[in-house]
């Protein structure tokens, strides 16, 4: 046995002193060699963690207006185990406070001149902003805007670029580069976007499909959720993942399956339930559509055929898909990008979602929850102001013009991230507000880039430069989250039978010369009106504050900002609803030949509407003699899709836990298996080039058992148009790593347009250390 | 002197640990360190040599170990026997009979670094300053303070360390050792009482012959 124990060690001592200087960064509070005495009192407030955008609680105390210390709220349906357990906060949450304080940041707003971004005033930032809004829509249409307003910490940015200004063209976060057919199957088969996150803390089996839940949650709750069902229930746990990871680690059944297979592991496991009678037949009798087709498929599916497609054991097939029919109803799960982001994605989920149906845990404990919402006021609801909405009607081009007639994405989507430099060159697309977001990053970066320079107008709204940012005719500084107001919304999360709210107000002001996002747009609003003798950009002058505006909307539920920040507490609780809620009328359709806008997709691209196995490469890439393996990406539970990759203590424990901390390099690692790294001569430490048809670049290899042969694996967000790691004086450096996404060309889902993030590709040593 | 059962100990459940370096990270933030300083809660991830991913080609179920990486969340023991105190040519280290906490009084330290060779665990760890610098139990903030706090056990609602508050898997407790002996499973207690009392890590559930990855890293050894 060999030891991998870099830290904890003698050795350490014999280290030279190369520490930087001085605790920067922080404000000078935290610095030990001052007394208590020179400081202001300590102070604490609330906020709601952004960094992926999942609102754990967070508990910041306060000194002399900076943030000296971060932690979890106690109780927090995000960020806790539910009632009386401790909140906490994951890395990438914490590092909000190094993200708060960082000199890094984007301290003034900038427009170009000339060719170069130079500082100006706000009220100089929002006259030139109007300006170019006011050209760019008599030059080019306003609809040819695209709005890329993912991560935004209010929701008025959809009034102010659809409704406002005028374009139907929106690219979100989530089923575009997401989990797109997660979220839209989910829709189309009855239970809702939400079939990704099972009841964990009540349920006694649970399968972690593609999904790594205990480093690469959507809230805390997920990993605590899962620990406690382990402890309290004894639930079995199972990960079904090519590459070992921390949740296989403390699972009791891995199954290492082979990429993109998923979707025949799904029929298999229906084909033993249907044999074996282990199915719900009330459930499905009563309650499901397409059965007979279901059970066709799955029947062409018997366990030693999946074996042969997944590099699984059939005995291990049928052991899991018994164990999980009979714990139902107490038994879910958890699906996310990890069988989604692939050009098969669509009916690998499809099958998966059916197993729900099959087993009847639909909306029970233990099983697949149909979390709610609690409903506060519609934007809508609380404005008292007419206008007038200019989107209303406006087709967006992927579904207007014969350019596009080829996708089929286009009968369920307005719009696919990969097409949208395709519709740059069409002229569809000239502009686009980015805010907090990097698309450089989230599928064909070379093209998106040349897209991005190519557009005639690029507003970036945002904290770090970054590709985006660097490259935009307009640069609004933002403030970060512990420096907003914000309001967070429920659904998914500890007390499965409780809708919720979480909010805080601003822990502090915000730093140097940068505004929260509503004051952001709300300065563009006001601007808009000056320019366009248009009243209906007034619309956001009836509030003084992002404040009142929350407060109009917690209205229906009769709270106020301030009722749920100043307790001790920075959530409510505020309705009950119980499990099994749906109406005797519920369906849950395993085949969906009765939505039309999936049934035309589905014609168009080749594929039936009921499950049924469709083998990796039909619509994406297929290894070949040149590109021998298959690389996808992954995530590390201390960065959050390019926003955070700045922050050096990340770095440096994201370096340490990859054994490589005394290397200087703090990119992304290439994981890759011994018998293909010794095919390739290259060794743990090595830079490496990968390449796909499109593109290369080079990263860190680490040669690892843990990384199944054939497939090669890299965290993404990293690289090139990353946020950049050494300030403003040096924005056109490139942060280390790679970015995986340079790999990328057009490949995506059909129906969805979601990108596949499976490519085939060789590595190379690169020549270096 | 208060009693041994109220000196504060910390209690670790490589079970519940989910890597996730929360606890390194949290410690710096709230002692201000510099992300390249020495971690003085550090995270390790032990994995076993002979495991090989069951898809590769040559893998044998009859000979090959399934694949373990355990995470070890570990810093300074607060030993009761503190070899660090005991080699302090200054008494600038003083194991604190009101707590059992151990601390440095960076006035009194010279830098000789003789306690970082005499603990086993590498704890000590040194500053530009070249003076030691260890966990304090978060008494206080930042390097060298904490010395000279009040006790734990006469504060009215003590704060607990950082990174227990920031255990995202509710691995690690600190205390007062009659409490978080309770905490333990009796193989936990027995092994603290019988690994000269310094942390209490409760056994592996992985695979049976990779328990002694954790036994090894809570050992004397730990680091060889």
């Amino acid at each position: 046995m060999s030891e991998h124990n870099s830290a904890l060690t003698r050795r350490n001592l014999l280290k030279g002193a190369g520490v930087a200087a001085g605790a920067v960064a922080l404000g000078g509070c935290l610095s030990g060699d001052q007394s208590n005495s020179q400081q202001g009192a300590l102070s604490t407030a609330f906020g709601n963690c952004w960094m992926c955008s999942h609102n754990c609680g967070q508990k910041a105390y306060v000194r002399d207006g900076s943030v000296v210390n971060l932690t979890g709220v106690d109780g927090h349906p995000r960020g806790s185990a539910g009632e009386g357990t401790e909140g906490t906060l994951c890395p990438k949450g914490l590092a909000q406070l190094d993200k708060t304080h960082d000199p890094k940041r984007i301290k003034e707003p900038h427009i170009r001149e000339n060719g170069t971004l130079k500082k100006v005033s706000w009220e100089k930032a929002f006259q030139y902003t109007a300006e170019r809004l006011v050209s760019f829509d008599e030059n080019n249409g306003a609809e040819t805007f695209l709005d890329a307003t993912s991560w935004a910490e209010t929701d008025i940015f959809r009034t102010v670029w659809r409704d406002l200004y005028g374009s139907p063209e929106r690219i979100s976060r989530g089923i575009h580069v997401c989990a797109g057919p997660t979220f839209v199957t989910g829709g189309m088969m009855g239970v809702g976007s939400n079939n990704r996150v099972p009841d964990y803390q009540n349920s006694e089996y649970i399968i972690a499909w593609g999904r790594n839940i205990l480093n690469s949650f959507a809230g805390q709750f997920e990993a605590k959720g899962v620990l406690e069902a382990i402890e309290n229930n004894g639930a079995t746990l199972v990960t079904i993942d090519p590459q070992h990871t921390i949740t296989a680690q403390k699972s009791d059944e891995w199954m290492p399956i082979k990429p993109r297979t998923d979707g025949a592991l799904a029929l298999s496991m229906a084909n033993v339930i249907i044999e074996e009678g282990l199915y719900d037949e009330a459930f499905v009798e009563n309650h499901t559509h397409g059965f007979d087709a279901y059970r066709e498929a799955a029947m062409d599916m018997p366990p030693e055929k999946a074996a042969e497609i997944t590099g699984l054991d059939a005995e291990q097939i049928r052991t899991v898909a018994r164990g999980f029919a009979e714990a139902a109803p107490q038994a879910g799960i958890s699906v996310w990008t990890g069988t989604a982001q692939a050009g098969n994605g669509w009916k690998a989920t499809q099958n998966i979602t059916a197993l729900n149906g099959l087993v009847g845990n639909i909306d029970k404990p233990g099983g697949l929850r149909l979390w709610k919402y609690p409903s506060t006021a519609s934007f809508g609801e609380v404005c008292e102001q007419d206008y007038t909405n200019r989107a209303e009607f406006k087709d967006p081009a992927l579904k207007k013009y014969d350019e596009y007639s080829d996708y089929p994405a286009r009968h369920i989507e307005g719009i696919a991230h990969n097409l949208v430099p395709e519709m740059v060159e069409n002229e569809h697309i000239n502009g686009i507000v980015c805010h907090h977001d990097d698309p450089l990053k989230d599928g064909n970066a070379e093209s998106w880039i040349e897209a991005i320079e190519a557009m005639d107008l690029v507003i970036s709204i945002d904290a770090y430069w970054n590709g985006v940012s660097r490259r935009a005719d307009i640069v609004l500084p933002e403030a970060t989250q512990l420096e907003k107001d914000t309001l967070g919304t429920g659904n998914w999360n500890a007390y499965p039978n409780h809708k919720w709210v979480t909010g805080s107000k601003a822990a502090v002001e915000p730093r140097w010369n940068t505004k929260p996002d509503f004051d952001i747009l709300k300065g563009i609003a006001n601007e808009m009106a000056e320019k366009t003798d248009n009243d209906d950009w007034t619309v956001f002058q009836q509030w003084d504050s992002h404040e009142a505006y929350i407060d109009d909307q917690l209205s229906t539920l009769d709270l106020t900002l301030e009722d749920i920040d100043s307790g001790e507490k920075n959530y409510a609780l505020v309705e009950e609803y119980d499990y099994q809620q749906y109406g005797e009328n519920f369906t849950f359709r395993f085949d969906l030949d009765q939505i039309d806008s999936f049934a035309a997709a589905a014609e168009e691209a080749g594929m039936d509407t009921a499950p049924e196995w469709i083998p990796p490469g039909t619509y994406g890439d297929s290894t070949s003699e040149e590109y021998p393996l298959e690389f996808t990406d992954i995530r590390s539970v201390f960065f959050s899709h390019g926003s955070n990759q700045p922050h050096e203590r990340l770095q440096d424990q994201f370096a340490k836990r990859n054994q490589l901390s005394e290397e200087d390099y703090r990119g992304n690692y290439l994981y890759l298996n011994p018998e293909d790294a010794d095919a390739r001569d290259i060794e743990t430490g090595d830079m490496v080039t990968i390449e796909s048809e499109t593109g290369s670049g080079e990263l860190m290899a680490i040669v690892t058992e843990r990384a199944r042969p054939g497939l090669v694996t890299s965290q993404y967000g990293f690289g090139q148009t990353s946020a950049i790691t050494t300030g403003e004086d040096t924005r056109e450096q490139s942060a280390d790593g790679m970015n995986t996404m340079m790999l990328h060309n057009e490949q995506m889902d059909p129906i969805t347009g979601q990108v596949d993030r499976h490519i085939a590709v060789d590595v190379a040593p690169a020549g270096g250390d | 002197m208060a009693d041994r059962q109220d000196h504060w100990v910390f209690y670790f459940d490589p079970n519940r640990c989910i890597g996730c370096h929360a606890c390194s990270i949290s410690c710096k933030q709230f002692h201000g360190r510099d992300s390249d300083a020495d971690d003085w809660r550090t995270v390790t991830h032990h994995q076993n040599a002979n495991g090989q991913h069951p898809s590769a080609s040559e893998y044998d179920p009859d000979t090959a170990s399934p694949i373990e990486n355990v995470p070890i969340s570990m810093s300074c023991m607060h030993c009761h026997d503190a070899p660090c105190e005991e080699v302090c040519p200054t008494e600038a280290i003083e194991k604190r009979d009101s707590d059992g906490i151990v601390t440095i009084d960076q006035d009194k330290c010279i830098g000789c670094k003789y306690c970082g060779w005499a603990c086993p665990f590498g704890a000590p760890t040194y500053g530009d300053n070249g003076l030691m610098s260890k966990c304090n139990m978060c008494l206080d903030q930042g390097p060298g303070s904490g010395a000279g706090a009040e006790s734990k056990n006469e504060q009215d609602d003590p704060i607990q360390p950082n990174c227990v508050s920031d255990c995202v898997g509710g691995a690690i407790k600190a205390g007062p050792e009659k409490e978080m002996i309770k905490e333990a499973s009796q193989a936990a207690a027995d092994r603290f009482k019988s690994n000269n009392e310094r942390v209490i890590v409760e056994p592996f559930q992985g695979n049976e012959s990779n328990l002694n990855l954790v036994e090894h890293a809570a050992s004397e050894n730990a680091g060889d």
